[in-house]
């Protein structure tokens, strides 16, 4: 749907195994609601994300893509991933800028295995932006991929 | 003048010989009453009695041969032990379990057997027509008699008669006799559970209904039909459909 | 002659601690006999909704113990299974033990459930506290485990309907009830509890009003899987409540019934069914708890007791209600209750009673067979200074048992009871055990994917929004999907006989769950197609639970949506799964202890007894930390005398090198193989290797500035006035004693669960030494939890008055003219009272080492938002970390008394032992590998690896970056940046993750 009003956001989430992704299940333990646009796809760590993956996503229709790890400066489970996630989303959000893609349709964020409600607020939020900012601008027609 | 209908299933082998049946259909008007002639007494499934009796039947008589004697060796105890349960569960329907008889008879001897038949008959008029003929027949009554009906196709009710007089005469399965007293009471039990539980389906798969609405229809305490909506809930028999404010509505599911 | 001893472990009872001491023994290379009366192991916690304070499904946490307990080749389960007689001393028993028939041979059964669908005749279903129904013949819950049918013989008539409709010929009608004598070196008994028959309060009209019932019967009505489906139902009419009372303490604090003793987890678990009631009720539900003291002292269990009041509204009233009436017209209940001194009635619509803990039946029984001492209340009688012995050699206790308590605390307690039984048979370690052996892996290198995917119904929590068929029936039509099906619960033993079987029936060559998280579950998963000869790496799993079903509760469509695209993505991954090798690593059997205090020596000293060298590393210039402050316990054993004889034997032991003026300063390397950096206050230093390391750093005290502390020579903490009192240096008229000082207060919300027992102490002291002293005691809740409430009761019996007071009418001290005057409101008079005490107790909070932070980024594990250490799992991980390796005992973890550290040090020591015992370590295969063809040798990789896993190796004048297997953790930093895309990142490959991006976004396009 090209109409901002109907618009339902698809957002691929990259999240870290030891403390974005146990957020998330406590979100569900807890029970907390949450708007239901994500994806997750699990990686051991933030660190791991190539930027690869993140433009695959926006090519492939994304509207957003979150990548969440662990907080700064050392919850991170293996030492300093969650530092070098910050380093690859700050260069690639430049690139994004150049391809046309407004830079906030990527986000990174830092959610610890005891933030569940954080986890649903970073949803409801990215869903509420993203539905203001519209589709990905790289979807033509409104949704399929030329 | 009321003039009863009521079907005889006799047995093969308790039919005197005079009385003349074709082959095919098997059933001939009798001036008193509509004989259904079967191979054995201990056939009659108790589902085609209650049926019967839903179709407009004033009574139902069943005749086969006197214990011990059976062509089929205990056909005439499963028939005893059959109408056992029906009678139990038509005193839970409201239809009188009168109008239900089981009798035993010689086929080389005509004369008892008109007088049982006379005298069955005569019980009937007493009795009068069955609420369930007529225009003004007793819906109650009737939808109890299919309860009923699918109480007694159901499992439990046909393995316990089925097994009755293994039980009470033999051995169960770890060599002991289960005194007649003990096992009639079970029975009663069961029925009773059993009858309630197809009441409450048969009700709930009309119209979605909560515990009190249910537990005013069938005249029970609302508790008891709360404990058998949870036990017809692990046996899928109900489900709850929606909660209206605080109260829960429960639909039947259909029986595979 | 030698002492034959023999390397089995009877564990009797086998509820959460039980299996837990089972596991523990187990994966140390002993022979377990695991005996439970009952059909199925679980014990109470398998009937539970959910756990506190995490709100865990119960279910969910557990079931995975219960299957691996039931899969584990070392442990041999005794169901309906009795201890009948035991000879022999520790090292050497013989128990005889009766196994009651279950009239079904359990080698046959496979649990299909027909024969329970079939049988005529039903019992009352006591597993669901009798609100239901279930046939005569019966499983417990449907993730039993043994998933075994029993025979119920007292209702079962012997119609032969069972035996004629088993497809496995499972059912012996004749078998006997058998004997056996076990071979075991040492027994642990863990047979829990028995919930208070709450007819015995019969002002309470339980048994006569049926909308009053029992914690543990709300228990089974939250339940999913309860008799109502979770939802709350009114047993009088089957309408959901709108007004709840929550009764606490029913069997509980009760001297009349001659249950003085406090059960010590009710509070928590009734805060907990007001909050999951509200979450399970549709409209709005008022809950009230009606209490004597809310005991919230746990670990982080203030704030959960907060957000009841905050977020959820649950009212909180301090009453004991007298009784309760009923209106027989609406069965509607009247509470009668007293508060703030005036009689009220109120009108409820249900009312539950959160009924205590009592000693298992029948344990006088036990008690003589085995030779044990109970205490007053039936209990199993321990001491303070060995909280896990009972009064004969070799015969341990956990759990309930030896006092009421949480799972968290069962569980720790399991470990410890597991540590000391190990003691007794250390040398006997893997003599009697066998090895478990997997079938030979399937080579599927050259098929084609062939994919299986069970899709979990989770009973109604995943399958009551997410319609489960719809998921199967779509991933069907997917490519490479060879085989779907939906199960009730993947996660039971049963489904992963299932699984095995679908491997072989439909050659499955990768395998995909739909369930709940791969945090909790993979690893059951993985097992299971192991067994089935698959590698375990061709397994994945897609969490619709947390994901979908939990968190969309009232989007259906979208949650089933969702459920369909996560499956999808994962599908679309696992069709490029490669099965992977797990590097096998040695394990050097040495341990590193942090901290010298009595949880660090015990936990040292328990490893020592295993055989193992320990590094035991204290800061001080001597051993002892904590207890060395201590001059008398409030049981009154004498602590210095222990402490001596604690410290002689850590000295003595030869295993142990005691580490004096030190800190650990570095910590390198991964379970098994840590590397780690003594320093020394001489500047010294010192490299180890140790396998483990155990965090035992311990607590510091709360520095006070409230009520004039360090500006008043009256005003003191409590330890202070313990160490006046011991010295005879006490004097004075009139003491009060002022309560949560640094605790329960905005910057540490937490209950600190040591200092109501400190100030009782002290208390009691001052009345034995000076009966004519005043001693008040000025308190928010007295949480003096299990036996330690008879202190309480001889307290007050003693003249010690104890005066409530809140955070809105806080007691205020001032000195006038060198006297102390204090001024509290008296709630119960309703007045303001002015006291002149000559001393003011303040009875300080416990806080976090403020080093804590230092010690958690070295070792690299998380804390608390207190600054605790936070353990893996609040419930059922209590003293492990998410870091293989790591371990925590004491008060790092959090306040607690010298039993609680000493029983969780003994639990550390166990936790740790389970690794180090052996000699090599099976590791991670989800690592990195380089492919030298693409290698440019730019060493990108080889400074990005947090680990130094990376090395760059010269070959034929080309250098290129290789892997040390055994130091990757799997992160994957190194492939994200590898510029040639020469590392691959074992089972998250760049195509993997690439097609499940692309499978996430776009419908499949068949081909």
């Amino acid at each position: 749907m090209n109409e901002k009003g109907n618009f339902e956001p698809k957002i691929v989430g990259f999240l870290c195994n030891w403390c974005a992704y146990a957020g998330a299940d406590l979100a569900g333990v807890s029970r907390i609601q949450y708007a239901p646009n994500i994806r997750i796809i699990r990686v051991m760590c933030s660190g791991r994300v190539d930027p690869v993956f993140i433009l695959e996503a926006f090519k492939d229709g994304a509207d957003a893509v979150l990548v969440a790890g662990c907080h700064l400066p050392s919850d991170c489970h293996y030492i300093n991933g969650n530092y070098k996630a910050q380093a690859r989303v700050a260069l690639l959000k430049k690139v994004l800028e150049n391809f046309g893609i407004e830079p906030e349709r990527l986000r990174l964020e830092w959610v610890s295995a005891s933030e569940g409600d954080k986890f649903a607020n970073i949803m409801n939020d990215m869903v509420e932006q993203i539905k203001r900012l519209g589709p990905n601008p790289m979807k033509k027609d409104g949704g399929k991929i030329s | 003048m009321f003039r009863p209908r009521i079907i005889g299933f006799v047995c093969n082998w308790a039919l005197p010989k005079r009385i003349e049946i074709p082959s095919f259909p098997r059933m001939k008007i009798y001036p008193k009453m509509q004989v259904v002639q079967v191979m054995c007494v201990g056939r009659i499934d108790p589902v085609i009695v209650l049926d019967t009796f839903a179709k407009g039947a004033d009574g139902v008589l069943l005749v086969g041969c006197p214990l011990p004697d059976c062509h089929f060796v205990k056909g005439n105890i499963q028939a005893e032990n059959k109408t056992k349960i029906l009678k139990k569960l038509l005193s839970l329907t409201g239809l009188e379990p009168e109008r239900l008889q089981l009798e035993w008879a010689y086929a080389t001897e005509i004369e008892p057997f008109s007088t049982i038949v006379d005298a069955f008959r005569n019980h009937i008029i007493k009795l009068g027509q069955s609420p369930l003929v007529g225009e003004n027949s007793d819906e109650k009554i009737l939808s109890n008699i299919l309860a009923a009906k699918n109480a007694v196709a159901d499992f439990s009710l046909r393995v316990l008669t089925g097994r009755e007089e293994e039980l009470t005469e033999a051995m169960n399965a770890y060599g002991k006799r289960i005194p007649q007293e003990e096992f009639d009471d079970l029975l009663d039990e069961i029925v009773n559970r059993e009858f309630l539980r197809h009441k409450i389906h048969l009700l709930t798969s009309q119209k979605l209904l909560s515990v009190k609405e249910i537990a005013t229809i069938v005249n029970h305490r609302p508790a008891l039909i709360l404990r058998q909506i949870a036990d017809m809930t692990s046996k899928h028999m109900i489900a709850l459909d929606h909660v209206e404010e605080t109260t829960p509505l429960y639909k039947a599911l259909e029986v595979k | 002659m030698a002492e034959v001893k023999v390397g089995a472990v009877l564990v009797v009872g086998g509820g959460v601690a039980g299996i837990q001491a089972a596991l523990d023994l187990a994966d140390s290379g002993f022979k377990v006999y695991l005996l439970d009366q009952s059909p199925s192991i679980g014990g109470v916690m398998a009937r539970l909704d959910k756990t506190f304070p995490t709100n865990d499904c119960s279910m969910c946490i557990l079931a995975p113990k219960l299957v691996a307990t039931g899969r584990h080749p070392n442990i041999n389960l005794i169901t309906k299974g009795e201890l009948i007689e035991l000879n022999g001393k520790a090292g050497n028993f013989e128990a005889r033990v009766r196994k009651q028939s279950r009239y079904i041979n359990e080698s046959k059964c496979n649990g299909c459930g027909l024969c329970a669908q079939k049988c005529p005749i039903e019992a009352v279903d006591t597993f669901n506290e009798n609100l239901s129904s279930r046939s005569a013949i019966y499983v417990d819950y449907p993730q039993a485990v043994p998933l075994k049918f029993t025979i119920d013989r007292e209702k079962c008539i012997g119609c032969r309907t069972c035996q004629e409709i088993c497809k496995t010929k499972a059912i012996e009608y004749d078998q006997q009830d058998s004997e056996t004598v076990l071979k075991i070196g040492s027994i642990i008994l863990a047979p829990g509890f028995e919930p208070f028959d709450a007819t015995q309060k019969s002002e309470y009209g339980y048994g006569r009003y049926l909308n009053v019932v029992t914690s543990l019967e709300f228990e089974r009505i939250l339940s999913a899987s309860g008799p109502y489906g979770g939802l709350v139902l009114r047993s009088s009419d089957g309408e959901i409540p709108k007004k709840i009372a929550f009764i606490q303490c029913v069997g509980s604090r009760d001297a009349q019934i001659g249950n003085n003793y406090c059960s010590a987890a009710c509070c928590m678990y009734g805060i907990k069914e007001a909050i999951i009631a509200k979450e399970h009720v549709p409209i709005k539900l008022s809950c009230s708890i009606f209490y004597i003291d809310i005991r919230s002292y746990g670990k982080e269990f203030d704030d959960y007791y907060s957000r009841a009041q905050e977020e959820y509204n649950i009212r909180f009233v301090r009453s004991r209600p007298a009784r309760i009436t009923e209106d027989p017209r609406t069965n509607n209940l009247y509470l009668h209750y007293v508060e703030d001194g005036d009689p009220r009635i109120e009108e409820f619509d249900m009312v539950v009673l959160s009924i205590g803990m009592q000693a298992p039946k029948n344990v006088e029984t036990l008690a003589k067979v085995l030779g044990i001492q109970l205490n007053g209340y039936n209990f199993c009688q321990t001491s303070v200074f060995s909280p896990v012995e009972t009064s004969k050699p070799g015969i341990f206790v956990c759990g309930a048992f030896a006092a009421p308590k949480d799972i968290p605390e069962s569980v720790a307690q399991a470990s410890g009871a597991a540590a000391k039984a190990i003691a007794v048979i250390a040398s006997e370690r893997g003599k009697e055990i066998v090895e478990k052996e997997y079938k030979p892996e399937r080579d599927v290198s050259q098929e084609e994917p062939r994919i299986g995917v069970f899709v979990c119904h989770c009973g109604i929590n995943i399958g009551g929004v997410v319609n489960v068929l719809e998921v199967v029936e779509y991933v069907k039509k997917l490519s490479n999907v060879a085989y779907a099906e939906a199960n009730l619960y993947t996660c039971s033993q049963d489904t992963q006989g299932i699984i095995r079987e679908r491997i072989e029936e439909h050659d499955l060559n990768r395998v995909i769950v739909a369930s709940c998280t791969p945090r909790t579950h993979e690893p059951l998963f993985r097992e299971t197609v192991q067994e089935a000869g698959l590698n375990p790496y061709l397994f994945e799993m897609v969490n619709i639970r947390d994901q979908c079903s939990w968190v969309h509760m009232h989007q259906p469509k979208e949650a089933t949506g969702k459920a369909k695209e996560l499956v999808r993505s994962v599908i679309a991954k696992a069709r490029l799964l490669k099965p992977l090798k797990k590097p096998i690593i040695k394990v050097t059997p040495i341990g590193l202890v942090l901290g010298g205090g009595v949880s660090g020596m015990t936990a040292a000293l328990e490893l020592a007894k295993q055989g193992f060298e320990i590094h035991l590393v204290e800061r001080e210039k001597r051993l002892g930390g904590h207890l060395r402050q201590i001059r008398y316990m409030l049981e009154g054993r004498n602590p210095a005398e222990y402490l001596a004889l604690l410290i002689e034997e850590v000295m003595k032991n030869k295993k142990i090198r005691i580490h004096l003026n030190a800190e650990v300063t570095e910590v390198n390397g991964f379970v098994g193989n840590f590397k780690s950096k003594i320093s020394y206050d001489n500047g010294e230093e010192k490299e180890v290797e140790n396998g483990i390391v155990i965090i035992a750093t311990g607590a510091t005290e709360y520095k006070p500035v409230e009520y004039l502390y360090g500006k008043s020579s009256g005003v003191m903490t409590q330890r202070e006035l313990e160490e006046k009192l011991a010295e005879g240096e006490f004097k004075a008229e009139t003491v009060v004693m002022i309560q949560c000082i640094g605790a329960r207060t905005e910057a540490q919300p937490n209950c600190a669960r040591i200092c109501c027992g400190e100030a009782l102490k002290n208390a009691l002291k001052i009345k034995e030494i000076y009966p004519e002293t005043e001693v008040y005691v000025l308190y928010k809740d007295m949480r003096s939890y299990g036996f330690k409430e008879d202190y309480y009761r001889e307290a007050s019996a003693k003249g010690v008055l104890f005066i409530n007071y809140t955070d809105d009418k806080k007691p205020k001290v001032t000195n006038k003219n060198g006297k102390l005057e204090i001024t509290f409101w008296e709630p119960i008079i309703n007045e303001e009272i002015t006291l002149e005490p000559d001393v003011i107790a303040l009875s300080v909070a416990t806080i976090p080492n403020p080093d804590n932070k230092r010690t958690a980024e070295m070792v690299k594990v998380p804390l608390t938002k207190d600054g605790f250490f936070l353990e893996a799992h609040m419930k059922l991980r209590p003293v492990d970390f998410q870091t293989d390796g790591i371990f925590l005992c004491g008060m790092a973890h959090s306040p607690k008394f010298v039993d609680e550290s000493l029983a969780q040090a003994c639990a550390a020591a166990a936790r740790a032992g389970t690794i180090i015992c052996k000699k090599t370590l099976e590791m991670e295969g989800a690592i990195a590998h380089v492919d030298e063809n693409f290698c440019g040798g730019c060493r990108i990789c080889e400074n990005l690896c947090p680990y130094r896993a990376i090395e760059m190796k010269e070959k034929d004048g080309e250098v290129t970056a290789h892997i040390i297997e055994a130091l990757c953790k799997g992160c994957g930093i190194c492939g994200a940046a590898c510029p040639t895309k020469a590392i691959t990142m074992g089972h998250f490959t760049n195509e993997e993750i690439m097609a499940q991006v692309k499978a996430t976004l776009l419908e499949e396009v068949k081909a």
